[in-house]
């Protein structure tokens, strides 16, 4: 047996990273072999309790397709084993050859959202400022960034997770928190058994829409019109927290303008969400103020118009008063200690960041670069080419979108390197495949913003020859030349004490408390003593550093892409990404049972549409929009499971790229979000 | 003895704990059919769940032609003997609750076992809505929390369950 736990007998204590949540797991291990994951007591996230995706972790570990040696691709386009020492020799070289030729600027490195955040992502900044190159790319340019923006372009912070057990009324928009987030789901039927209330706003129905006191369908990328609907009847009402508008706040006169053009009638011909169910949410946000838990989701980023409508329905939860309160926007703190990022010591904003020019303010906010911006430099479009690019644990030729574009640039690529830890569409592509370690096999320093803890998890398990992320990056920065200088940790243990001194919390505490620790008590209404993060200290709804970009001051709602370019050509809107319980993005999907649950990709269609088209449940339908199509069987749903108009398809399948559908060029002007969640297609019965 | 109980007012159709018995099952006891089950009627806006009693004076026990069934000395669940069961169905014919089911895989009689006393459902349920408890604090629990909907009803009241 390769594969072996650090211990014969026992159990090991750590945090489950099957998805982004980190519950508080058990490994009990028995003859060296890791025999069953189990949830563990302590830790406030999970409370005791898991969910069948960490069940699986031993499945994705011991799975008999993991990528266990370095690969090279041969000259006939096949793979062959290579020694890891000769393959990082063999990609340090070319990646000189690289900068030599054509600038350090023209490598890449990608982190996925598979390795986590944190000081996995910090690894990878790192090392390419280190290198010279300002290129940093990740998952994060088309998710979460733009609800980040949203958030930090208002009030300066944003904590994604309230405590909703807390809300009297909690509002959803554009998400599914029990299969996005299982661990919050016992949050909310807390809040539920004492009372609260629950609207929820999306085009599809998800089963905890059964609890919904108000459940609504708006047409998709239309959010914002409903925010600045539900602003107008507070402020008309003059329902909102009156202190917290004059004292803490700047441009409120300028919103309050512009919000009465959205009257209820302007909502529902806007929306599609009828006039008196806009005021009744209106009414139930004034009697529940200010005990709101107001959480958008992904659904709402991935428009033309994303971050503004994310931005209006921040500035919606700060009328109510909810802000830096449990159940609202927390003002998280954060925990000192040393960051691993170069950007103090070796800023490379003068070497032009790919996407800096066209989303300056993606860049400046979140150092990020722009993934579709990338593509064009790739098959050089760009300012300048990009030529390298190393990614780990990303699988773009999935989720980034038009698929096509996507791996014509990456085929492109002098170098292309992959470290995964299965032979994924992207893998398929590169010049180099690494096999990357699990979660099981590294051990790291984790943060917990909403309860303010800090937890360290231990390497649990080992396979011969797969190294840990760090143990990657710093074996390619020895043969890059500045290792000594940048990566000077023997390994990951000591990057995880330096991580720490600061915080003056020791490995050994975090060792003995494999819970957690909370590195400082939670405190709320800290915008009382002192000023928000935000360039003006106070709540922005008008952003002068928006202005000075070319933008509007306050977040105008923008119609989105189909309804400025409305087409009889592809009269349906395709929204993807909604959730699946046990797939995770394009992860899992080759574990066995979780495939026997979800054994083929389906595009859902309304009865409505479905008959108008003479589709039937199942048949072969192709999905076609203005950059591409995609085979795919049909699965009609009940009449009020999709707003009539929407078909909707899951976004990480490797087998069935929806990605070859959606627009990369369409973007949000602030974030460069691309468009995934309205995009106009139209769907033919296949053969017809 | 404890028993796996629905609180059907925190059920929200996540589907982890059919998940968890049918990945367990197929695991250990070549099964397919999970031992526990959740239905929504997406079109009604509706939830219910539902899971083996254990009845202390059991039907399907009571009816089996060939003995298949016996009680789990340990946890007093009625477990299936797949050796000896014949599928001829009398048991789920029996059942009052609909909760005996014949695997559509083994073809065989299936039901919860308790898992042996360490029920999977119940370590995946993270909205809280299932407990393993014994009857005793069961019935504490309906005492003091006479709104709480404990899925002990074959079928949901009409309107109650939800608001």
């Amino acid at each position: 047996m390769t594969h072996s736990a650090v211990i014969e007998k026992g159990t090991l204590p750590t945090l489950c990273r099957m998805c982004s949540n980190r519950c508080s797991i058990v490994l009990h291990v028995e003859k060296g072999e890791l025999v069953d994951v189990r949830p563990m007591e302590g830790n406030p996230v999970n409370k005791g309790k898991m969910c069948p995706r960490g069940k699986a972790a031993l499945d994705m570990f011991y799975h008999p397709k993991r990528l266990l040696k370095p690969l090279k691709r041969q000259p006939d386009g096949s793979f062959a084993p290579i020694d890891r020492e000769r393959a990082l020799d063999e990609i340090a070289a070319k990646t000189l050859q690289i900068k030599n030729r054509f600038g350090a600027r023209s490598m890449g490195v990608w982190k996925g959202e598979a390795v986590g955040f944190l000081q996995q992502e910090e690894y990878v900044r790192r090392f390419a400022h280190a290198f010279g190159t300002p290129n940093y790319f990740s998952n994060d340019s088309a998710c979460y960034n733009g609800r980040f923006l949203g958030h930090h372009l208002v009030v300066g912070f944003w904590n994604p997770f309230p405590y909703y057990a807390e809300a009297d009324l909690i509002l959803l928009f554009g998400t599914n928190p029990p299969v996005c987030h299982t661990p919050f789901m016992g949050e909310f039927t807390d809040a539920r058994a004492r009372g609260a209330k629950l609207v929820m706003i999306d085009p599809r129905l998800n089963p905890i829409a059964c609890y919904a006191d108000v459940f609504a369908q708006p047409i998709p990328g239309t959010d914002g019109a409903l925010a600045w609907g539900l602003i107008r009847i507070l402020i008309n009402a003059g329902a909102y927290d009156h202190e917290l508008v004059e004292t803490y706040s700047t441009g409120f006169e300028a919103i309050a303008r512009y919000a009465q053009k959205f009257t209820p009638d302007l909502v529902e011909r806007e929306t599609g969400v009828y006039a008196d169910v806009v005021e009744r949410i209106g009414n139930l946000v004034i009697d529940t103020r200010p005990k709101i838990s107001l959480y958008m989701g992904a659904g709402l980023e991935h428009h033309d118009n994303g971050v503004n409508n994310a931005r209006a329905l921040a500035i919606l939860a700060c009328l109510t008063g909810a802000l830096d309160i449990p159940c609202g926007l927390i003002w998280p703190e954060e925990m000192p200690r040393n960051r691993l990022t170069l950007y103090d010591e070796k800023p490379l904003d003068h070497e032009m960041p790919i996407g800096k020019d066209r989303f300056p303010i993606l860049y400046e906010l979140r150092r990020e670069c722009h993934t579709m911006t990338a593509m064009d430099a790739m098959l050089g479009h760009g300012k300048y080419p990009l030529k390298g690019l190393i990614l780990t644990g990303a699988n773009p030729a999935v989720t980034n979108p038009n698929t096509t574009k996507v791996e014509s640039a990456l085929k492109r690529l002098d170098l292309l390197v992959v470290n995964d830890l299965f032979m994924t569409k992207t893998a398929q592509l590169a010049h180099y495949i690494l096999p990357a370690a699990t979660f099981l096999e590294r051990s790291e320093v984790h943060i917990d913003p909403k309860y303010q803890r800090v937890y360290l998890t231990r390497k649990v398990a080992q396979i011969p020859g797969i190294e840990d992320e760090y143990t990657l990056w710093r074996d390619l920065a020895f043969r890059l030349g500045f290792g000594e200088r940048y990566f000077p940790w023997e390994d990951e243990t000591r990057v995880n004490a330096h991580i720490l001194e600061p915080s003056g919390i020791s490995l050994e505490e975090l060792q003995n408390h494999p819970e957690g620790i909370q590195y400082r008590p939670l405190t709320f209404k800290k915008h009382l003593s002192r000023p928000l993060p935000t360039p003006s200290g106070k709540i922005e709804f008008v952003s002068a550093y928006l202005q000075e970009k070319g933008h509007a001051g306050i977040p105008e709602y923008v119609r989105p892409y189909h309804l400025r370019h409305p087409s009889k050509n592809y009269p349906l809107l395709l929204t993807t990404g909604a959730r699946k319980t046990l797939l995770y993005h394009s992860r899992h999907q080759n574990l066995k049972h979780f495939r026997r649950v979800h054994p083929l990709a389906e595009v859902e269609i309304h009865p409505e549409d479905a008959s108008d088209l003479g589709i039937e449940n199942g048949d072969q339908v192709r999905i076609v929009s203005k950059i591409g199509a995609l085979l795919v069987p049909a699965k009609i749903v009940q009449a009020g499971e999709l707003r009539k108009g929407v078909v909707e398809m899951y976004h990480g399948w490797e087998e069935w790229r929806i990605n070859f559908t959606t627009m990369d060029m369409v973007n949000d002007p602030i974030s460069g979000f691309p468009l995934l969640k309205a995009v106009p297609v139209r769907i033919e019965k296949a053969g017809s | 003895m404890k028993i796996v109980t629905v609180d059907l007012d925190r059920c929200i159709a996540c589907l982890n704990c059919e998940q968890a018995c049918r990945f367990h099952r197929s695991e250990r006891h070549a099964g397919e059919t999970a031992n526990i089950f959740v239905s929504v009627d997406m079109q009604q806006r509706r939830i219910f769940a539902g899971t083996c009693l254990q009845c202390a004076n059991a039907l399907c026990l009571a009816v089996c032609p060939v003995d298949a069934l016996s009680r789990d000395p340990l946890t007093s669940a009625v477990l299936v003997d797949r050796s000896v069961c014949i599928a001829c169905g009398m048991c789920t014919v029996a059942c009052p609750f609909g909760y005996m089911d014949l695997d559509t895989v083994s073809r065989r009689a299936t039901k919860c076992d308790l898992c042996g006393g360490d029920p999977r459902c119940v370590q995946v349920c993270m909205a809280g809505a299932l407990h393993f408890d014994s009857l005793q604090s069961i019935a504490e629990r309906r005492k003091n929390h006479p709104e709480v909907h404990l899925g002990l009803r074959a079928i949901p009241d009409d309107g109650d369950a939800l608001p």
